[in-house]
Order: structure tokens, then C-alpha cells, then sequence
């Protein structure tokens, strides 16, 4: 009910025209009147309203005032509403008593004066509005006060589940700083159950590095009602210490005085453990940068970097900027001298490339890698290089095309290197050494034209196999001694026996060098096989020479008493003194004696029957001789075979040279003592060492062969497998006949059929002749004969 | 000196051989003189008649070649012959007629005197 609503005023009497004189005075007021005629129509309209005032006539039929009020007094709700009593009749005190014990709250009596009942009822129904108001406000205040009260337990519960929720542990203290609260997070962390946490010395959570510290820290905070801030350790659970950052602000009350302390702690170990890896990070990458940076400039590779898709602007390094002639802190890409012309370009292939075809462009025009290629760089200065160069484009995270890196490699020193290799390796080509580069365990590498020449072994064949397993190598040591020298000296001179592919067993002198770390080793090896059989020609034909002076000296010292002696036995047998017996004996003598003399004549002296050389057909010669052997032939069973394809003449003594092949055959006879084969052959043919033809003749038997340990000793003098039968210089004195021509005895003995095959071979050169005044002894003049004597054994 | 002989001049500075061979010739039917050195048969050279001059080639006192090379000179018309026992042909041999080994024998021997005389038309 509030001021302006009306008060409702319950009029009750029975008699219609006292309700109708109190509706006039009561009018005025402008309440509500609602007129009741009986005390029963005047408990309906209380039931029906609320009441501010009742004005109740004491005398009523039925119920009369009294017992009237006294029921709206058992109600509740009418138990304080005003009653205003009129009575005309009962106006004692008595009546006045028992109405106010009735309730009333005041009496009227009759003759009713309308000012006084006016006034009255104003009063009572603006106590009544009072009244109503007071209790609206007042369940208002209480609604408030409930709604207030949910609004605070809801914020309470709000909080703890926030304080429980943050990942921070969070606590309160009272104005003190005494904690009484921690959240759920401390005691997970902690490890603390809520007793232990209550009155909490933290030093027992504390590191003892940080304790006194944090603990001054916070107590001046508490003290001064200052926010406090701190870092430190705090132990966990398991005794391990992380990083916190702790923040307490105080809660002040409506005078401003600190009511209690609000903190947290927040957990900052991974923060610290990832500050510290970025700081790591950062410093690596600084490293690498500085790294790059570095290599970059000594790099002896010119490195260009385009900064953007128009390669407006590019960096380049040391070795770049060298290369082009331009300033290092120059922008490579507009490097212009100060006319404005370019300070280099680039050709290809002698044509200038245009700017959107450089290498670096391109590789940023076509987002792809310009492959490796070679280009020349042309300078203004005049320089000149060739260059090997590939580029790249770079992109950014979006996948565009950013810029691009160039590499570039001066190859002209290279370039100029490799003719000067291709020169050398022809060098080595034309060497007529062998000249071969082979590793450690012998594998061959190189093989030069020279050793193509020396060995008949193509270079396709050898490469990749091992030298000394194609050459059946026979080493002057032991292998290992030679690979010890090579790796502890680096080279190795030395002979060395090896074979061609053909066969032929060749003597090299070998220099081998071994560069430590190159596992290569390089052999120089020179065919000296001519040169030993020269050299040893050259000593056997000295100690022939030897021989020589000494057969002179004893030849006049035996020539002279046998031409005596020979004289003496002349004169004695054709003495008529001599009886027959006598004549017998000097007979006997004289016949020895010419035997000696044969001999010194034929080896110690001279014979000559000319003193100018003729011209000798060999087969002539050979046919006459054979002629006077028919006897022998016949008796042996011997048969013989001619092979005559040249006349075989020659100018020169004709009894030397019956000597040569009288000896030859004569062997040939003895050596098939039961029988055989003799062939006797004479061709003239090409020479095989120069330009000239030359004769050929070869005389082979059947017989009884040359052992092979004999092979090398048949042409020395006094060696004879005839036993007493030979002089043992017959192929001696041969050898120094056919020397005089410049010819050649060689011989062959293998065994054939069950038998033996020797064949002597007899080569004159035609075109050289013997000079006129060549002296006729066998052994004059050698000094100055090639060695071409030359035993071979076959022992096949 | 009997006509119609053949006189051959003997040259050796050793005894017993020149003796010999002088034997050895007489026998074969020659006449002969002998000389022990070079200049000693120059100098019967000068007084006597002599065909044909068989020299030693080594001797002391001038060998067999130089001699034959002053005979050229001062006797064109005596042959030489020249015997040796060594086996070394000297370079001055042609100077002589012929150069003979020592151990031929008498009859080779006498076959070259023969044949040098033949070639100076000079019969025996």
C-alpha cells in the first residue's frame, strides 16, 4: 500500500441513516467507505478488504460491538486493526473500559461531532497506510537481504573452483601474513596434506639459497601493505626444486585497511627451460651465421646471393667480387663503373648473355636450379676467366620465389692444367719407355704406348689386371724387399726378367717411384735386353781379342821350331842313309807332325789362299762339299735334302767359307752316327734388323741333339762333346769366319719324334761385304763386330 | 855361281833353321845363298846375282816387309817372298811377292817359290 493508495474504512451500524450521515462526514476524506448493516455483513467485508479503520456501532441486534470486536481480535489478521466504537446509549466508563479491553481504540459517543469523527478515522487510516507501507519496505529489506546472501555463497563457491582450477598455486593470509588457505594445486605440488600446510614454516619448502631472502621479502610486504614479488625455487613432492614466480596482494576493507593477503605461485620451470633454449638457440645460430659468414668470404668460390625476385640487389663474396672486379660492399647486380657500362659480362659459348639470361636470373625467372654449366667471364679491365657456375632459387615460406644463390668456380687455372696434362700425357705416349702407373698390389692403371710397343699387351687388355700376373715378372729380390724400398724410400731402380705376350723373355731396367699417399706407383721400364746381349757379346769378343794376342804369341813360338822341326823330318826322310825301318819312323814323325802343323795353321795362323775376296755361290760350295762327305754319308745311312731357292752368292774367300760349312756338316754327319736326315737348305730373305736382303743357310740333322746345358758353350773355343775325337774349336773358328761377313751362326735343338732336331743357321748379309785388306785371321778385327751369336735351346 | 841354277837368297837371323831351310832348297835343286840379318843381304845383293830373296819377316835389325821395300826400290827385279810364324799380316805385306806361313811345309814351300818365279818369267 503506498501514500497515494486509499484506505478502506468499514462503517457498521444497522440503522441506515447513521451510515448514511458518516459516508457525509467521512466523504471529505476521500477513502474508501464501504457501509456494512450487520456484524455478520461486517466480517465479510473484512474478509473481503483490508481494513484500515472500523467504525462499529456498540448497540446492534444479533451481534452488538463488543462481541463484534472481540471476534475480530481472535483473528490474526484483525487483530490490530483500528475500531473506532460509537454509542449513543452505554457512554459510562465501564463501557469505555470495555471497549478499549475489546480492542478499541477509541470511543466516540452521540451526538457524533463530524470534525472529531473526521479527524479520528484521517488518523487511523493514515496509520494504517503507515503501517502497510512499513511492512511492504520491510519484506523488501528482507528480500534483499536473501538475495544478497545467494549472491555471496554463489561468488564464494565461484572462487574456490577458480582457486582449485588455475594451474598456479594460490593462497591467503590474514593481514598478519598468517596463510589459512591454500588451493588444491599447492597440496598436489607440495606434496602436503592440509594440517601440515596450516601454520606452514616455509622455510621447509623454500631452497636454502633463496629462504632468507623471499622470507625478508614477504615480511616487509606484510608490514609496509605492499604487493610482494619474487622468484625462487620451491621443492616439490619428491624433493625436486622448481622455478616459481610468487605474487601477494593485500585485500583492503571499506576503511582501507588490509583485511587479508591474496597470493599465487606460478610454476616458471619450463618458461626458464625454454627461455634458455631459445637463448641457446639464438647464440647457435649466431654461430652459424658468423660460420656461414666466414666460409663465405674464404670460400675460393664466388658466392652471389639475389635479395629479390627482380634481383635488384645482390651480395656477393670475397672470391666473387675478386673474380668480377668488383668492390666486395658493391650491389652485384647494378655494378656499373662511373660511365655506367657494366664492370663484366658473361658469355657462353662467345655470345654475350643478355641480363634475363644469366644464371642467377634464370634460376629465379623459372623457380628451378640452372645446372651446372660453363661460362666466361669477359671484364672491362681486359681479364678474362672461365668460369664453372650453377644457381638456385630460393623461396619463402609462402613457396614464392624470393631471390636466388649463384656459385661460381674460376676453372681457367684448372683448364690451363688440363692441356698441360694433355700435353704430358701425349708426352708420355711418345715415350719409348714403358711407362705404366700401377697401384699397391699391382693393379695396373696406365699404360702408356710405349709399354703397348715393348709388351705386344694393348692397353684395353691390361688395365685393371695385375702388371706382375701379365708379365710373369721375375724380381732380381725378394718382391717384398722391392715394396719395402718403394714405401720407405719412394723408389726402387732395378732390373727386372718379365715376358711379352708373344713370349719373349725381356730384361727391363726398371725405376719405379711411389708418392706416399697417392697408393700410386709409377714405372719407368727400359727393354735393355739388346744392350745386356750387346754387353756380353762385347766381353766375350774381348776375351776372344784376349785370346788373340795370346794365340800370337804362341804361335810364333811354335810356328817357327815346327818350320825347323818340319824342315828337319824333309831332310830325314829323304835321306839315303835311312834304312827302311828308319824311314818308317821318320815317316811316322813327319805325319804327326803336319797334324800340328794343320792345327796352328788353322787356329793360330793365317789363311788365305787370295788376297782378293771372289765371288762364292754357297750352293757351289755346299755341293762340292757334300760330294767329298758322299762316302761317309753312305756309311752312316745318312740321307740327305736339298733346298735350294737361291744361288746363294756372296763375295768373299771361298776356303774360309768351305771351312764355315765343312764344319757344320761335318758335326751334322757325326752327330747321326746310326743315320738320319741331313737337310741342307740356302733362301735368300729380307733382313729382319735393316733394308738389306740377306742369304740364309741352315744345316739340321736328326741326331743326337745339344743338351741344353751345353747350348750356351758350343761356340766357345776347345768345347767339344766328341770326346779325343774334335779340337773343340771348329764352331769357334766358324763363328769368327761368319763374323768377318757380318753374318750370324744360330742354332736350334729340340726334340722331335722320339729323336732330336738341331738345326745351324748361317746368315750373311748381302749387300756388306768383307773390306779387301781385312786381314784374314779369324780373329783380327772383331773388336768391331756386332754380337749376333746367339745359342737358343728349346726344350720342348 | 852355275848357270841355269836358281839362286835363292836366304834371310834368318836364327842359325838352325836358315841352315835347314837352306838344306830343304838345296834339295829341291836350288842354289843358295844365306844372309843372318837384312842389311846383310843388301849387301850381297849388291855383288851377287840372286833370283829371288826368302826373308824371316821378324828379325832384329829390320823385318822381312821393310826389307822387301828397299829391294823394291833398289832390285825391282828379285822377287820376295816372305815367310812368318806369326799370325799377324803385317801392313806393309805387299812390299812382298808373296807372305808365307812357316808351317806350309817344303812342298808348299817350293810350290810358291815356283809360282813367284813363273809370275817374274823365270824357268826353273
Amino acid at each position: 500500500m503506498n501514500v497515494n493508495e486509499k484506505a478502506n474504512i468499514l462503517m457498521v451500524d444497522d440503522q441506515p441513516a447513521k451510515l448514511l450521515s458518516y459516508e457525509a462526514i467521512l466523504g471529505e476524506l476521500g477513502e474508501n467507505l464501504i457501509q456494512a448493516r450487520s456484524g455478520r455483513a461486517a466480517l465479510e467485508q473484512l474478509l473481503k478488504h483490508d481494513v484500515a479503520v472500523v467504525l462499529l456501532d456498540v448497540s446492534m441486534p444479533e451481534i452488538d460491538g463488543f462481541e463484534m470486536a472481540d471476534m475480530m481480535r481472535q483473528h490474526p489478521r484483525f487483530q490490530k486493526t483500528a475500531i473506532i466504537f460509537i454509542s449513543a446509549v452505554h457512554l459510562t466508563d465501564m463501557d469505555r473500559i470495555k471497549g478499549y479491553q475489546s480492542g478499541a481504540v477509541d470511543y466516540i459517543s452521540v451526538p457524533v461531532v463530524p470534525e472529531v469523527l473526521r479527524a479520528k478515522v484521517r488518523v487511523f487510516a493514515e496509520l494504517h497506510r503507515k503501517t502497510r507501507q512499513l511492512e511492504v519496505l520491510n519484506q523488501e529489506l528482507e528480500r534483499r537481504v536473501d538475495q544478497r546472501t545467494r549472491q555471496l555463497q554463489e561468488s564464494e563457491r565461484q572462487f574456490r573452483t577458480l582457486a582449485n582450477t588455475i594451474p598456479q598455486l594460490a593462497w591467503m593470509a590474514d593481514a598478519e601474513g598468517r596463510i589459512f588457505w591454500y588451493n588444491q594445486r599447492w597440496f598436489e605440488f607440495t606434496g602436503l596434506s592440509p594440517e601440515q600446510s596450516q601454520g606452514l614454516d616455509w622455510r621447509q619448502i623454500l631452497h636454502e639459497q633463496h629462504a632468507d631472502r623471499v622470507l625478508e621479502s614477504m615480511q616487509r610486504s606484510w608490514q609496509n601493505g605492499t604487493p610482494w614479488e619474487d622468484t625462487f625455487p620451491i621443492r616439490n613432492g619428491n624433493g625436486e626444486f622448481c622455478w616459481f614466480l610468487s605474487r601477494a596482494v593485500p585485500i583492503r576493507d571499506s576503511e582501507g585497511n588490509v583485511a587479508r593477503w591474496f597470493g599465487t605461485s606460478t610454476d616458471i620451470s619450463d618458461q626458464i627451460a625454454a627461455e634458455e633454449r631459445i637463448k641457446n638457440l639464438n647464440t647457435q645460430l649466431e654461430q652459424r651465421v658468423t660460420e656461414l659468414e666466414t666460409i663465405m668470404q674464404v670460400l675460393p668460390v664466388g658466392v652471389t646471393v639475389a635479395h629479390d625476385p627482380a634481383c635488384e640487389f645482390m651480395t656477393g663474396n670475397q672470391a666473387l667480387s675478386e673474380l668480377l672486379g668488383v668492390r666486395p660492399d658493391e650491389n652485384m647486380s647494378k655494378s656499373l663503373d662511373s660511365t655506367g657500362a657494366a664492370m663484366y659480362e658473361l658469355l657462353q659459348g662467345g655470345r654475350v648473355l643478355p641480363a634475363d639470361e644469366m644464371p642467377v636470373q634464370r634460376a629465379i625467372a623459372t623457380g628451378k636450379p640452372v645446372p651446372t654449366a660453363e661460362w666466361e667471364v669477359r671484364r672491362k679491365d681486359g681479364f678474362t676467366a672461365q668460369i664453372l657456375g650453377s644457381a638456385s632459387p630460393l623461396f619463402d615460406t609462402d613457396g614464392m620465389v624470393r631471390g636466388a644463390v649463384g656459385a661460381f668456380f674460376d676453372v681457367s687455372s684448372r683448364k690451363k692444367m688440363e692441356d698441360l696434362l694433355r700435353e704430358r700425357a701425349d708426352l708420355l705416349e711418345l715415350a719409348s719407355e714403358a711407362i705404366l702407373v700401377r697401384d699397391r698390389n699391382g693393379i695396373l692403371h696406365y699404360w702408356n704406348a710405349g709399354a703397348e710397343a715393348l709388351y705386344g699387351w694393348n692397353r684395353n687388355e691390361v688395365l685393371g689386371k695385375s702388371l706382375h700376373h701379365v708379365l710373369h715378372t721375375q724380381f732380381p729380390t725378394a718382391k717384398e724387399t722391392i715394396d719395402s724400398t718403394l714405401m720407405s724410400l719412394g723408389r726402387w731402380d732395378g732390373n727386372l726378367v718379365q715376358h711379352t705376350k708373344d713370349g719373349r723373355e725381356i730384361t727391363v731396367a726398371s725405376r719405379q717411384a711411389y708418392k706416399a699417399g697417392t697408393e700410386s706407383i709409377l714405372e719407368i721400364n727400359r727393354d735393355i735386353t739388346a744392350q745386356l746381349h750387346t754387353e756380353e757379346a762385347l766381353r766375350r769378343t774381348e776375351r776372344l781379342a784376349a785370346m788373340g794376342r795370346m794365340a800370337g804369341i804362341i804361335a810364333h813360338e811354335i810356328n817357327n821350331p815346327l818350320e825347323a822341326i818340319t824342315n828337319t823330318f824333309f831332310l830325314l826322310r829323304n835321306h839315303p842313309s835311312l834304312d827302311d825301318e828308319a824311314q818308317y819312323y821318320a815317316r811316322l814323325g813327319e805325319e804327326e807332325l803336319l797334324r800340328a802343323c794343320h792345327i796352328t795353321k788353322q787356329t793360330l795362323g793365317f789363311y788365305r789362299e787370295s788376297q782378293d775376296p771372289v765371288d762364292v755361290s754357297i750352293v757351289d760350295l755346299l755341293d762340292e762339299l757334300l760330294e767329298l762327305q758322299v762316302l761317309r754319308l753312305q756309311v752312316s745311312g745318312v740321307k740327305i735334302v736339298k733346298k735350294y731357292r737361291s744361288r746363294g752368292m756372296v763375295r768373299g774367300f771361298p776356303v774360309e767359307l768351305k771351312q764355315v760349312f765343312l764344319n757344320l756338316v761335318g758335326n751334322a754327319i757325326q752327330a747321326m752316327p746310326n743315320g738320319g736326315t741331313l737337310r741342307v737348305g740356302v733362301a735368300e730373305r729380307k733382313s729382319r734388323v735393316g733394308p738389306h736382303s740377306e742369304l740364309c743357310v741352315s744345316i739340321c740333322d736328326t741326331g743326337l741333339g745339344v743338351r741344353p746345358e751345353h747350348a750356351k758353350r758350343v761356340f766357345e773355343p776347345f768345347f767339344s762333346t766328341k770326346e779325343a775325337k774334335g779340337t773343340g774349336l771348329g764352331l769357334w773358328i766358324s763363328k769368327g769366319i761368319v763374323q768377318k761377313y757380318e753374318g750370324t751362326i744360330q742354332f736350334r735343338s729340340f726334340p722331335l719324334n722320339g729323336g732330336n732336331v738341331t738345326c745351324f743357321r748361317v746368315i750373311i748379309p748381302r749387300a756388306q761385304q768383307p773390306e779387301e785388306t781385312e786381314p784374314s785371321m779369324i780373329y783380327a778385327g772383331m773388336e768391331d763386330i756386332p754380337p749376333v751369336v746367339r745359342g737358343e735351346i728349346d726344350s720342348r | 855361281m852355275i848357270p841355269g841354277r836358281i839362286v835363292i837368297l836366304c834371310v834368318d837371323d836364327e842359325e838352325n833353321p836358315l841352315h835347314l831351310r837352306k838344306l830343304v832348297l838345296q834339295k829341291s835343286g836350288f842354289q843358295v845363298e844365306t844372309a843372318t840379318s837384312a842389311k846383310m843381304a843388301l849387301d850381297m845383293l849388291g855383288f851377287a846375282h840372286v833370283d829371288l830373296v826368302l826373308s824371316d819377316q821378324l828379325m832384329p835389325g829390320g823385318t822381312g816387309t821393310e826389307l822387301a821395300q828397299q829391294i823394291k826400290s833398289q832390285h825391282p827385279e828379285v822377287p820376295v817372298m816372305l815367310l812368318s810364324g806369326v799370325n799377324e799380316i803385317p801392313p806393309d805385306a805387299h812390299y812382298a811377292d808373296r807372305f808365307v806361313s812357316k808351317v806350309e811345309g817344303p812342298r808348299a814351300l817350293c810350290e810358291h817359290i815356283s809360282e813367284v818365279l813363273a809370275k817374274r818369267g823365270i824357268a826353273m
